[in-house]
């Protein structure tokens, strides 16, 4: 019986139609991915090399500690997971790779990569983009007429007397769609599994259990709307809406909505205060500087306030004070960027497209928080190199006394603990509630 | 096989079927007659329960068919005036397909015994149902019936548009079953074919059930005088 039913549908032309092309679009997806891996890959192998490189220029062209360690750069790298290839998320914008001086932090904090402008604003058609907006097209058009086609078509009458149940006759119908679908996700699971040669763990069977609960979201939702058994047109027209709705105007409204409830103006403080607080130094009295400077750091005080024109440690104690006296607005920007994406997530359990990317994001770890956190890696790291030089740099070590070839880039990895039970919860509760409100509509009027 | 107690159908005030009653035996081949929208439709489809009667019983087998829907819809075949098969199955795929849905599994030679046996010529077994003809979909209706070894027959004008050659067959296919005991209901405007295949004939007009008659009772001209009598 399943035979015949998977016969009668896949000879639709719409259908093999629809299966071909989530197939191209699904491989082409997979290639974006390995196409971004490599990029990146190419990036990391370069940073290494070029550190190497710069350090040891520098090193052969300055004879002052101080002063080689204004040009200096240190690199941090939080490298992209295999799956990163799947869910490309902010990984485009947000460098994996941050490369610092010892000076005031803040300004290079936020340095991002070049990249193609036209192409971040498009994003990237990654396999989660796929498998969040292009399947549930196809679910859709699977689903939409699973009963009105036979009632349309006149078939409906034929169904009605031969079988027992038209529930289980739909039921029957229903299951060879989801297979099918489930066949095709799987089969593109598979191949990204093996073009981009993913490996098997906690974060790839996480993402293959989202992708699988969203789809089936997609068919009880799709079932539900089938379950007040109007006409084809109907469903079409009501389906395409509410994908519409929950792909591309809820997600939009949530980011305005977030935007305009926690504006921002504090980044722009941060970067004034910091460029400030560091300039007007050069005017000051050097001992306010130096106060200031030992207060943070007790520890060297031992270096006295200079009394030259210029000195190195003074000039280390006012890069610190652009951090140091912008420190309450860079908290409040970081704090409110938080804010927005505590917001965003907490409406997002109730939009099942939005909370599945930002899962996907997760679980490749390409989101916001993934980024915030080699921020604050990047911060700690800052300030080892800072404590570690300078006492060198205070007392004018000579450069050759140093290791320079032991500075090779450091690895970093911004971990993503998310419960993925919780996590799946609100997919979950929409599927299952969906799903039993269609099955009730069937009973109600299977009885008739 | 086939009772109706005091059948009636009222929409909204408006009495589709006024109380009826008759009864068709296994072998009968019980032909109602009449002008449309004289109530032939809403009989079968109150035998059928897509429709609920306001009053009295429909009964196939001695069952009441609102009260055991699924005992009593075992016993029958149904067809109607156009039967819509998938387009894009064969005959032979069809049949296996709605026999499915009833449960009846046969080995594939089975099926195309029961398909030759309703008519089928061979070569269109395995061709799609949208290079059928009519005629062709309904033989395979019969075929269905066959499968299912159905006891009743409802056909709702199963050869109004059939050419007379077919419109022949497919009474002659009724009337095999009907030596097979099937009992069949048949809503129909062919007064030459209730009085060649039918056994009993049911004139209805406006939810009435005017005249009941057995077929060998009457002659073809007295047949339509008694029919045109009626509808005047």
């Amino acid at each position: 019986m399943y035979v015949l039913i998977a016969k009668q549908f896949i000879r639709s032309k719409v259908v093999q139609l629809s299966l071909l092309l989530l197939l191209a679009l699904g491989i082409m997806s997979v290639l974006i991915g390995k196409q971004f891996l490599q990029k990146q890959e190419r990036t990391l192998a370069n940073v290494t090399q070029h550190q190497q490189a710069h350090i040891a220029r520098n090193v052969e062209l300055h004879r002052e500690i101080g002063l080689l360690l204004y040009y200096l750069r240190f690199t941090l790298i939080d490298k992209p997971d295999r799956i990163a290839g799947l869910s490309i998320g902010q990984r485009d914008v947000n460098p994996s790779v941050q490369s610092v001086t010892i000076r005031t932090l803040e300004a290079q904090l936020h340095d991002t990569d070049l990249n193609n402008p036209s192409n971040l604003q498009s994003g990237n058609l990654d396999l989660g983009f796929v498998i969040i907006y292009l399947f549930p097209l196809v679910v859709i058009a699977f689903l939409f007429n699973l009963l009105s086609e036979e009632k349309e078509a006149g078939t409906w009458r034929l169904i009605a007397v031969q079988s027992n149940s038209t529930l289980r006759f739909l039921w029957m119908k229903l299951s060879v769609r989801i297979l099918l679908t489930y066949c095709m996700l799987g089969g593109i699971l598979l191949l990204a599994y093996l073009i981009l040669s993913l490996p098997v763990n906690r974060q790839l069977i996480a993402f293959i259990l989202v992708a699988i609960l969203y789809t089936t979201f997609w068919f009880a939702f799709c079932f539900w709307v089938v379950s007040f058994q109007r006409n084809s047109s109907f469903n079409a027209l009501t389906l395409l809406s509410a994908w519409l709705i929950l792909a591309v105007l809820l997600p939009a409204s949530v980011n305005n909505y977030v935007a305009n409830l926690y504006p921002v103006p504090e980044s722009l403080a941060a970067m004034v205060k910091q460029r400030e607080r560091y300039h007007e130094k050069w005017d000051m009295d050097k001992k306010i500087t130096m106060d200031k400077f030992y207060t943070h750091y007790p520890q060297f005080k031992k270096y006295g306030v200079p009394q030259e024109t210029f000195n190195w440690t003074w000039y280390y104690a006012m890069q610190q004070m652009g951090d140091d006296e912008s420190l309450k607005e860079r908290m409040a920007m970081r704090a409110k960027i938080k804010q927005r994406e505590n917001a965003s997530r907490w409406l997002a359990t109730v939009i099942p497209t939005m909370h599945t990317q930002l899962l996907f994001n997760d679980i490749a770890r390409t989101s916001l928080s993934s980024h915030l956190q080699l921020l604050d890696q990047t911060i700690e790291f800052h300030e080892r190199l800072r404590l570690y030089f300078y006492p060198k740099i205070f007392e004018n070590a000579p450069v050759k006394s140093e290791d320079w070839k032991k500075f090779k880039p450091e690895y970093t990895r911004a971990e993503n603990n998310i419960n993925i039970t919780f996590a799946l919860l609100p997919l979950f509760l929409l599927t299952f509630g969906l799903a039993s409100w269609g099955v009730f509509n069937f009973r109600k009027t299977n009885d008739a | 096989m086939l009772e109706a107690k005091q059948l009636s159908k009222t929409y909204q005030g408006k009495e589709a079927l006024k109380p009826t009653s008759f009864t068709v035996n296994k072998g009968d081949i019980f032909c109602l007659l009449g002008a449309n929208g004289a109530g032939k439709t809403t009989t079968i489809n109150l035998f059928l329960n897509f429709i609920q009667p306001s009053r009295g019983q429909a009964l196939i087998g001695e069952k009441d068919v609102v009260k055991e829907p699924i005992e009593t819809k075992k016993l029958l075949t149904y067809i109607p005036e156009n039967l819509m098969l998938y387009p894009n199955l064969s005959g032979l795929e069809n049949l296996e397909y709605f026999s499915g849905l009833a449960n009846k599994k046969y080995p594939k030679e089975e099926f195309l015994k029961f398909l030759a046996e309703a008519g089928l010529q061979a070569d269109a077994h395995d061709k799609r149902i949208s290079t059928y003809s009519k005629g062709m979909r309904q033989k395979v209706g019969i075929a269905l019936a066959l499968a299912k070894d159905a006891q009743v027959l409802l056909l709702d004008e199963p050869t109004s548009g059939l050419d007379p050659k077919a419109s022949n067959e497919f009474s002659e296919l009724l009337t095999k079953l009907s030596k097979k005991g099937v009992a069949t209901l048949m809503a129909t405007h062919d007064l030459f074919r209730a009085k060649e295949t039918g056994t009993h004939i049911g004139m209805m007009r406006e939810g009435n059930l005017v005249e009941q008659l057995t077929t060998d009772q009457i002659n073809h001209t007295d047949l339509e005088k008694l029919y045109l009598k009626h509808m005047n």
